[in-house]
């Protein structure tokens, strides 16, 4: 059965069927082949329940927040007060290209989002400034995926959902390895700039008069994220009425701003509703295929292949998270997750390991999955915002990242701590 | 081909363009049940802090995201929305990208008429047992419950709509036409 599911997943995915699709369809084929009783007369009420989801309804409006929060304008600003505060680091802008990701990151739940506002802003600046192209865009790429990490992410909830997790917890649990990554990607340009100076531009430094004045642009983003993550954190409201007042708060900042309008806001409800029903339908294709698995008896199959392959807790990690970095070259983000999270989360849990704590690591490896070719929509999204130069320069800056990606999952497994710590308070 | 061939091709680009008009409309239709759903889990925050309570919003927008879902699907079909792997498609010619296409809309379209021939047993057990739901609301499940169908009998409608046109347009050597009912979309 799980070789069923292995061959069947990748063969219907390169016939390039709608991944939602593919899991459906693969949930139609164990019906048909593995499961003594027919489950799909089961169908209609599986996926009511499954989009029937006061949990979910998260998602929809952490996209509609991101969405109003882009078109309203507030990127520039962010961009313009940051740079005051950190270019005069080596590397100079590329510090404020990271920090706006992050700060980004912090608002709206999705990576690629995240990218393209960071890239539409950034970009004209690298050409006018002399930076070289390289570094400049892998730093956009690779900031842009923090969007998933740092809370609140759509891809956690959409875990936690599968997994039966607690969402808050995964929120904290990704908050100090989201910001620590910020910080290690800040730390390797600095360092590749120290070395090679003619990696990035000029630095420049401001005045504390002019940051302090820049500072009133930050303010906004920093209380909804404040808003967002506090209220689920003192636990005053669950992630969806968080999201729900971040909504509110993001309309706020746009009318503040004068970037509201009828014509933005249809803008805003279209992407929203366009983004959900793409996220849905791979969701309620995982949540179908992880009732016929389990219908199915997927739990015995994966303890006989288990014990059968004989390996180590440890090394059997090492397989799980060298198949993530492989898949991911070719795969994307949410598809990636949820194609394999009723297959791997139950290996792991089975192995003793926690799941929130694997939800963080398993975010990592899908962020590197973001900015590794021939498929990685970051690279794809930034090179579309650069007006000139090949996809090989975005490719190639965005390699100190990935390797920096690749060193907090070490972290991770050496001190599991950096993920658990925050939510155990909870 | 037969002389009423290109009638043939007015029509299937008039029923590809007018499904684009009506989806166009639902998504903000579905966008604005979002957007009241938030104000109104806002008041209900709100309403918390003076002991005061609608009650029941968790269930509510359980049953707004049901719908909202349901319904976007068929959208994000005509926006080319759900997502892909191309990654053989694009190594192919055109022919065999069409080829390609026509399997996974008609994939698609099957699945989702499989969904709605399979949801309407909830529905329908609903309304002849006149279920409520097991809350203070009591809410009469058949009406969220006939949103949620009818957004998925939608979705496999137009689905099959483009799967037919897809075929029609792959058929006839319309290469453009056929692109833009059943391709690739960029992504976001």
């Amino acid at each position: 059965m799980i070789v069923y599911i292995a061959l069947g997943l990748l063969g219907l995915l390169a016939a390039s069927i709608p991944v939602g699709i593919v899991l459906f369809v693969l949930a139609f084929g164990i019906d048909a082949f593995f499961s003594p009783f027919p489950l799909m007369r089961g169908l209609g009420q599986v996926v009511w329940s499954s989009s029937n989801s006061a949990t979910l309804i998260a998602i929809p409006f952490f996209v509609l927040l991101g969405e109003i929060l882009v078109r309203s304008g507030v990127a520039e600003r962010t961009y313009t007060a940051l740079d005051r505060w950190v270019s005069w680091l080596p590397g100079g802008l590329i510090h404020a290209n990271i920090g706006t990701a992050t700060l980004f990151s912090a608002t709206s739940g999705s990576s690629v989002a995240t990218a393209a506002t960071v890239a539409t802003v950034a970009m004209p600046q690298a050409e006018a400034l002399n930076y070289n192209p390289r570094l400049f865009s892998g730093a956009i790429a690779a900031g842009g995926t923090l969007g998933i990490m740092i809370p609140p992410s759509i891809n956690l909830i959409v875990y936690g959902f599968l997994t039966e997790s607690s969402i808050p917890q995964l929120f904290l649990a990704g908050l100090l390895p989201g910001l620590l990554l910020a910080l290690m990607f800040m730390a390797i340009t600095a360092i590749l700039c120290i070395i090679k100076p003619s990696l990035g531009g000029p630095s420049r430094s401001s005045s504390w008069g002019e940051r302090f004045a820049g500072l009133s642009d930050l303010l906004p983003i920093l209380f909804l994220f404040g808003a967002i993550v506090g209220s689920i954190y003192t636990g005053w409201a669950t992630p969806t009425e968080a999201a729900a007042i971040g909504v509110a708060i993001a309309l706020l900042i746009a009318a503040v701003n004068k970037g509201l309008s009828v014509r933005m806001l249809v803008d805003s409800l279209r992407g929203a509703v366009r983004i959900t029903a793409m996220i849905m339908l791979v969701v309620i294709g995982a949540y179908v295929l992880n009732f016929a698995l389990s219908s199915a008896g997927l739990g015995r199959a994966l303890q006989d292949l288990m014990a059968n392959l004989g390996l180590t807790p440890l090394m059997t990690l090492f397989v799980i998270i060298l198949m993530y970095i492989i898949l991911g070259f070719f795969i994307e983000t949410l598809s990636l997750m949820v194609a394999t999270i009723p297959i791997i989360v139950p290996i792991v849990v089975g192995l003793g390991y926690d799941k929130i704590w694997f939800g963080i690591l398993m975010i990592i490896l899908v962020e590197m999955a973001l900015i590794t070719p021939p498929v990685g929509l970051n690279l794809f999204v930034v090179q579309g915002a650069r007006r000139s130069g090949s996809f090989t320069d975005v490719m190639i800056g965005a390699i100190p990242y990935a390797l920096v990606m690749l060193l907090m999952v070490g972290l991770l497994i050496l001190f599991p701590q950096i993920a658990l710590f925050l939510p155990s308070g909870l | 081909m037969t002389a009423e061939s290109p009638l043939m091709d007015h029509l299937i680009d008039r029923a590809v363009l007018s499904l684009r008009r009506i989806n166009d409309k639902l998504a903000v239709v579905a966008g604005l049940a979002l957007l009241l759903t938030a104000g109104y889990i806002l008041a209900d925050i709100i309403l918390r802090r003076f002991d005061a309570s609608f009650g029941g919003t968790d269930e509510i927008s359980g049953y707004v995201m049901a719908g909202v879902t349901s319904w976007a699907m068929a959208y994000a079909l005509t926006k080319l929305a759900h997502v892909r792997i191309d990654l053989v498609r694009v190594k192919l010619r055109p022919l065999g990208r069409a080829l390609m296409d026509c399997l996974a809309l008609w994939t698609l379209a099957a699945t989702a008429l499989y969904v709605a021939y399979q949801g309407w047993p909830v529905l329908a057990r609903s309304i002849r047992l006149g279920s409520t739901a097991n809350t203070p609301l009591e809410t009469p499940l058949w009406i969220p419950q006939a949103i949620w169908w009818s957004g998925w009998a939608w979705f496999a409608f137009s689905a099959s709509v483009l799967a037919l046109a897809l075929l029609w347009n792959t058929s006839r050597g319309r290469v453009k036409e056929a692109e833009a009912a059943g391709g690739v979309g960029a992504e976001l």
